[in-house]
């Protein structure tokens, strides 16, 4: 299946795989060996970053920990615009690992050339262009929303689905299923066909045309992994107040 | 980009594979993501969160003392302009007294020099009154004297 394209001479780079996967086999279940092992790798980085910040905390903070203090402030920002003052501090760590997750998966994806890797089946590429990945992503948001609404508002947070009034029953229980779609396509789509389209223009035309698509490619991953972890701090926020209570920021 | 999806499409139908094939990576993505939730919280948010709270305190509780600092400073300097123009006021009044008193001084020593110089001038003026006095009275005798000679001598050649 993959597409060699044996037209071009045979570039190192320029093969393009789409739906390979590195089977692995656990008991009965399939899993897709190449997400695992960058998922490893980011999650490698995320912890050795973290390490590396707090290894020696200082009030004058310099260097790894400055840079993650920034980091931290920018997600607490996040989560406080979108959650509240009140609420925000509890889903920190969810709203930021979900950032950072996406967006050193996305960046690995965009910077590290994992194709020189070979691997028996697939390739390997950022973990967010395996549907698998963001949708686990997006049924964890979904969790932590259903889980955020009730732990304030008990049964109370039925009531969200007959708000403004009854007649949107329908359209509310729909948004719980289109919420976390629309959360894993977005993510899978963007950093899939971002991939595709370096791929194929490295394909067509090698070395500097790609380029521009490249750090538009480095620019979208973040905006994706940013909209990712807005969105869901938003959705926990929006069950946590409640649909009536209606007040952002 | 069309032979592309046909060929992820086919990949879907032959066995096993594709774009859109989810198996047991999903849970396991999620379980593997809740871990890491769970481990940067620990090592990341708790820390560092605790590290940029402690600043802020640190920061908020100087910021207050500071404030306070600069309020004690501000009465301090309020009370010393105070004491300042009090003092000088006060200068200004022992100024204006010694003034007084030098100038009551000079007043009366003046007046007791003119009264002096009058006292002196009234005597001057009464002796040489009296010498002028005498002066006219011993003159007057000398006339008397002269024209009695006169008359006698005027006499006695009428006589002769």
């Amino acid at each position: 299946m993959a597409l060699d394209m044996s037209i071009f001479p045979p570039l190192p780079l320029a093969k393009l795989e789409v739906g390979q996967h590195l089977y692995w086999q656990i008991g009965n279940l399939k899993i897709h060996g190449q997400v695992f092992l960058t998922s490893w790798f980011v999650i490698a980085v995320l912890i050795l970053v973290s390490i590396l910040a707090t290894r020696n905390i200082q009030r004058i903070p310099t260097g790894m920990q400055n840079f993650m203090e920034y980091a931290l402030e920018f997600i607490r920002d996040l989560a406080k615009n979108q959650i509240g003052e009140k609420e925000y501090r509890p889903w920190v760590p969810f709203v930021g690992t979900l950032f950072l997750f996406i967006f050193v998966s996305n960046w690995s994806g965009a910077l590290i050339p994992w194709k020189l890797i070979h691997l028996s089946s697939g390739e390997l590429a950022a973990p967010t262009n395996d549907i698998n990945t963001t949708v686990a992503l997006a049924l964890l948001t979904s969790l932590a929303y259903f889980y955020a609404g009730f732990s304030k508002r008990g049964l109370g947070y039925f009531a969200k689905y007959i708000e403004p009034t009854p007649i949107l029953l329908p359209i509310n229980i729909l948004e719980d299923f289109t919420k976390p779609l629309s959360l894993s396509f977005r993510l899978f789509g963007n950093i899939l066909a971002d991939e595709l389209v370096v791929a194929v223009l490295v394909l067509l035309v090698p070395l500097f045309v790609p380029l521009p698509v490249m750090i538009l490619g480095l620019f979208t991953s973040a905006i994706q992994a940013l909209i990712f972890a807005t969105l869901a701090a938003a959705y926990i926020g929006e069950s946590i107040e409640g649909h009536g209570a209606e007040e952002h920021e | 980009m069309n032979l592309v999806w046909l060929l992820a499409v086919e990949a879907v139908e032959e066995g096993g594979g594709g774009l859109f094939d989810l198996d047991a990576t999903l849970p396991l993505m999620a379980v593997q993501f809740v871990i890491l939730a769970v481990v940067l919280n620990a090592l990341f948010y708790k820390p560092l969160g605790q590290a940029i709270d402690e600043r802020d305190g640190y920061i908020s509780s100087n910021k207050v003392d500071a404030a306070e600092r600069l309020a004690k400073a501000e009465k301090i300097a309020r009370q010393y302009q105070q004491e300042l123009a009090e003092s000088r006021r006060q200068a200004q009044a022992v100024i204006a007294e010694a003034q007084e008193a030098a100038q009551k001084i000079a007043a009366q020593s003046m007046a007791e020099a003119q009264q002096e110089a009058q006292a002196q001038r009234e005597q001057t003026q009464r002796e040489l009154d009296e010498q002028k006095q005498q002066a006219m009275a011993s003159l007057e005798q000398q006339v008397d004297g002269l024209s009695r000679q006169i008359v006698d001598k005027l006499l006695s050649s009428v006589g002769a």
